[in-house]
């Protein structure tokens, strides 16, 4: 079974501190997995992705850091 | 405890002085505000000084002794205190307490910060470090991106506000045209607002506070000492709260209501016996817009989910029903970090002595300021009363 979580907020960042430059605009979220609230990038944004609170999010990895990152779709 | 009132005031205009050191900040803004008590300098007792970032940004640290130096203050014992955004009101809230207490009858209180002179890039990662860093930080959140995760979430739970987001720094703007110690001096739209460089959504710059300089300083006394040689009116501390909340915005149990201020906003009313609306004028913290409304609702000025409307409604503007950021705000005042908390305390003050000039309120008997550091994880609320 694919892990899944949902958005709870979200926002679409343009302006970055200088680490995070080359990845602008990228999208942050707070995301609800398995009753637990956290905050990860949501990989696979386009101009086109509609985001909404309570939009499904896949998980997609563990950054090097444990980090958990999610994807759109 | 001992009543204990704010007898000298003294600031720096805010703005971008990136050749101005941080010893000229302090000597000017320190200065004024032992000048303004009418008392040698010889009387002040101890000093709290508030900094957030002048080891990473300037490479100074151990501002206490930094300050007392440059103001000729001696051999008087001297601390610096740190929590982002709030350090000033935290700084605050020490020297009220070590004066309540009868340990000293007269401090100053100081604070300081200099950011322009650094890339909007460094200052954005200096401030990120008010967030967790591994958790937060670290994953590419901004302290805008933070906020703008909250507006959204607003958005979510009481419908979008974008438009009162934006008359919110419309209005914070048209205040600080009277206010000749504020940084910006421009008249702006709602239009401007919204169509403006995009930061984090739905954040323009816009929606975002300043990147300042500056430094107030605030002069405390017992009451019963400073009746003896205040020539002006006292403006006694009537109410002082103080909570927190957790570091991050995923762990606290709501985004749009600030647990950390309704806490501090509680036990400081409680304090004074006031009720919101006894509230004359407050200067709330506006780091972003959609932090005005919120924190307007949080302290019990207008209901939840309200807020919104009453800034379209003008009862946040300089004539409306409680005036909000009279001064400007740290969105056109600006917002020196170190020295916000004291900033704010500046403009009350200066409203209850009357001496506002052209942003003079006609009743200015009690008023209160609110600051918040990081994700509203510190919240200091102070009420003041004219005698």
């Amino acid at each position: 079974m694919k892990r899944c979580g949902a958005i709870y907020s979200f926002c679409v960042v343009h302006s970055s501190t200088e680490a995070f430059q080359g990845k602008t605009p990228y999208v942050l979220a707070v995301v609800e997995d398995n009753r637990k609230k956290l905050m990860a990038r949501v990989e696979g944004y386009t101009e086109k992705t509609d985001i909404a609170v309570g939009m499904e999010v896949r998980f997609l990895a563990e950054d090097e850091k444990g980090n958990p990152i999610y994807s759109f779709g | 405890m001992r009543s204990v009132s704010v007898v000298g005031i003294g600031e720096t205009r805010f703005g971008r002085f990136p050749e101005t050191s941080l010893k000229e900040l302090i000597l000017e803004a320190g200065t004024k505000a032992i000048a303004n008590a009418g008392l040698r300098k010889e009387y002040v007792e101890a000093l709290f000084m508030s900094n957030f970032s002048g080891q990473p940004f300037s490479g100074q640290g151990h501002l206490g002794p930094l300050a007392a130096e440059v103001l000729g203050l001696g051999h008087i014992p001297t601390i610096r205190i740190e929590g982002a955004c709030a350090s000033g009101s935290l700084a605050f809230r020490q020297a009220l307490s070590a004066v309540a207490s009868g340990m000293y009858d007269v401090v100053l209180v100081g604070g300081v910060e200099k950011m322009t002179h650094q890339s909007t890039e460094a200052v954005t990662a200096g401030i990120a470090g008010a967030s967790d860093i591994d958790l937060e930080a670290g994953i590419g959140a901004t302290f805008p991106s933070i906020f703008a995760m909250i507006a959204q979430r607003y958005f979510h739970e009481y419908g979008n506000v974008r438009d009162a987001m934006a008359m919110c720094a419309v209005q914070n703007h048209e205040n600080a045209l009277l206010n000749p110690d504020a940084q910006m001096q421009k008249r702006i739209t709602v239009e401007q607002v919204k169509n403006g460089f995009p930061i984090a959504d739905p954040f323009t710059i816009f929606d975002c506070s300043l990147v300042s300089d500056g430094a107030a300083f605030v002069m405390l006394a017992a009451t019963d000492v400073a009746e003896s040689f205040c020539p002006k009116r006292l403006v006694e501390v009537v109410g002082c709260g103080q909570a927190g909340d957790s570091l991050t915005l995923a762990s606290k149990g709501s985004m749009t209501t600030f647990a950390a201020t309704v806490r501090a906003a509680h036990q400081a009313y409680s304090m004074a016996g006031l009720s919101p609306a006894q509230i004359d004028l407050a200067e709330v913290h506006d780091c972003f817009t959609i932090t005005q409304i919120i924190n307007t609702e949080d302290l019990g000025f207008f209901v939840k989910g309200q807020g919104a409307r009453a800034v379209s409604e003008g009862k946040t503007a300089i004539n409306g029903q409680i005036p909000i950021n009279v001064s400007g705000g740290l969105k056109a005042k600006g917002h020196p970090i170190g020295a916000t908390g004291l900033s704010q305390i500046y403009e009350i003050v200066t409203q209850l002595r009357g001496d506002g000039g052209p942003r003079q309120l006609k009743k200015a008997d009690i008023g209160l300021t609110h600051n918040i550091g990081g994700t509203a994880a510190t919240c200091v609320v102070n009420i003041f009363r004219g005698r």
